[in-house]
């Protein structure tokens, strides 16, 4: 077959510097994206399991209208639909896609973390606050260490998720990896060359942090659990 | 009510409906359902005892679980036909609504395979050996035994899969497929293009309207995938 013995691994090397700085975004926007939805999944993830009032309401919307909503849709609505409110909202690309990112992921950790949180039992709260703890203290000592390892599975697939989305902000041109990689293969037409090396690229990453995963939650995981 | 709609949002409405909405459909419902089917069939063979089977179906999920839908769609549209053309194979030549179908369905059935082994391995023991010992065979064990039992653990995700395939379905716009989001981005750039009354010579448009056709969107889908996402809730909280 032709197409395969003209497979050019030159092409590939001739562009490993285009394709490093695309990869340099992706990685970017994931560590971004990442960053931010441990964030907001943390704070209000406690402020869903703890029913602080009014936040604990308003998370609970925010978390069912990003989740029953496709991100691509959420993207195009940050990127050109804001912009229409008013001008002060106007971002770059890059900030969009940070944005969205970190708006979907905190959305499903914030579910994460909830659920974590209120898998802590009951009773080892109260002790602590037998034991004159504060609320805080009983967060910080008590919940967040027991609950943060419950949570700390499913909150990692949507680490996995985040960086995978890192592909579709090729939608609104911001120059990561996907679409460095198709902005080549419309110059040059050497398709399967640039596939491969996104197909490659990204089951690395997601296998390896798969592997990663694993081999936390073996760590992590609370003694009694296994 | 339609009547109520300002001027330039009713063909708007018409069109994302009307073409997008039922586009966006098609594309889901194939999907799923060739997702089930492989998927099913992938996850029962992940429960044999043959390394070499389990070994590739294990491939396979990992390989469509891990690549971003939007690399597999674009490995199914650009570079499939390329060895179409060199085999004189033109099915795989696939126009950009079945490379859509094809790339959600594989990542679904990746999906529904890794579901469909943890709800085969759920169900005891004795439910093969029983089967075995009435006469059935590796096939009909499965088919008339097992899968039906299991299929009661297969709902939820199921029904999860569903969601995900209608969200993810908004990536066919990527490729130019006129699904709901392709039909609004289309829409918002055609009002966006300001037009000349012939009649007064006056300029007339010019305004994409993309806050609210981006919101109806969002709202669209919240609509479709709420009910289901309640509905996959509620039958997971029924399993236990």
């Amino acid at each position: 077959m032709t197409v395969f013995a003209a497979f050019d691994w030159q092409y590939i090397w001739d562009h490993r510097q285009v394709l490093a700085e695309g990869l340099k975004v992706t990685l970017e926007l994931a560590a971004i994206g990442i960053a931010g939805s441990f964030v907001i999944g943390l704070v209000l993830g406690a402020c869903r399991a703890y029913r602080i009032p009014v936040i604990s309401q308003l998370a609970g919307v925010y978390v069912e209208l990003i989740r029953n909503t496709p991100i691509l849709v959420q993207i195009f609505l940050i990127a050109y639909g804001l912009p229409r409110l008013t001008k002060t909202l106007q971002f770059d690309f890059f900030f969009v896609a940070c944005l969205a990112l970190i708006i979907w992921g905190g959305a499903f950790n914030t579910e994460n973390f909830r659920a974590g949180f209120e898998a802590v039992p009951k009773r080892y709260r109260e002790a602590a606050f037998a034991l004159g703890f504060s609320r805080i203290q009983t967060f910080l000592n008590i919940s967040l260490p027991i609950g943060g390892r419950i949570a700390l599975p499913s909150s990692l697939n949507t680490y996995v998720s985040v960086f995978k989305n890192t592909a579709l902000m090729t939608a609104i041109s911001v120059e990561e990896l996907t679409n460095v990689a198709k902005q080549s293969i419309d110059l040059d037409f050497r398709t399967w060359e640039m596939i491969l090396v996104l197909a490659v690229t990204y089951l690395t990453l997601v296998w390896l942090l798969s592997i990663l995963i694993r081999l936390l939650e073996r760590r992590l995981a609370l003694p009694e659990a296994a | 009510m339609t009547n109520r709609l300002p001027e330039w949002a009713q063909p708007v409405v018409d069109y994302i409906i009307h073409v997008g909405l039922k586009n966006t459909l098609i594309i889901a419902s194939t999907s799923v359902v060739l997702s089930v089917v492989i998927g099913v069939v992938l996850g029962t063979l992940l429960t044999l005892d043959a390394r070499l089977v389990r070994s590739a179906v294990r491939l396979y999920i990992e390989i469509w679980r891990g690549l971003p839908i939007i690399v597999t769609i674009f490995l199914l549209y650009f570079a499939l036909p390329t060895v179409s053309d060199e085999l004189h194979f033109p099915a795989l030549d696939l126009d950009p609504m079945r490379a859509a179908i094809l790339g959600l369905a594989l990542w679904g059935s990746a999906q529904i395979a890794e579901a469909t082994r943890g709800a085969v391995q759920s169900i005891p023991r004795e439910q093969h050996e029983a089967a075995a010992a009435l006469g059935f065979g590796w096939v009909g064990r499965h088919t008339y035994v097992i899968l039906p039992q299991a299929f009661r653990r297969l709902l939820p995700p199921l029904v999860g899969l569903c969601v995900g395939v209608i969200q993810n379905s908004t990536l066919a716009s990527i490729i130019g497929v006129p699904e709901v989001l392709e039909t609004a981005q289309r829409s918002a750039n055609r009002l966006a293009v300001p037009t000349v009354d012939p009649a007064t010579l006056s300029i007339e448009g010019g305004d994409s309207h993309a806050l609210e056709i981006y919101l109806f969107v969002f709202f669209l889908f919240f609509v479709i995938s709420f009910p289901l996402t309640r509905l996959a809730a509620y039958l997971e909280r029924r399993l236990h």
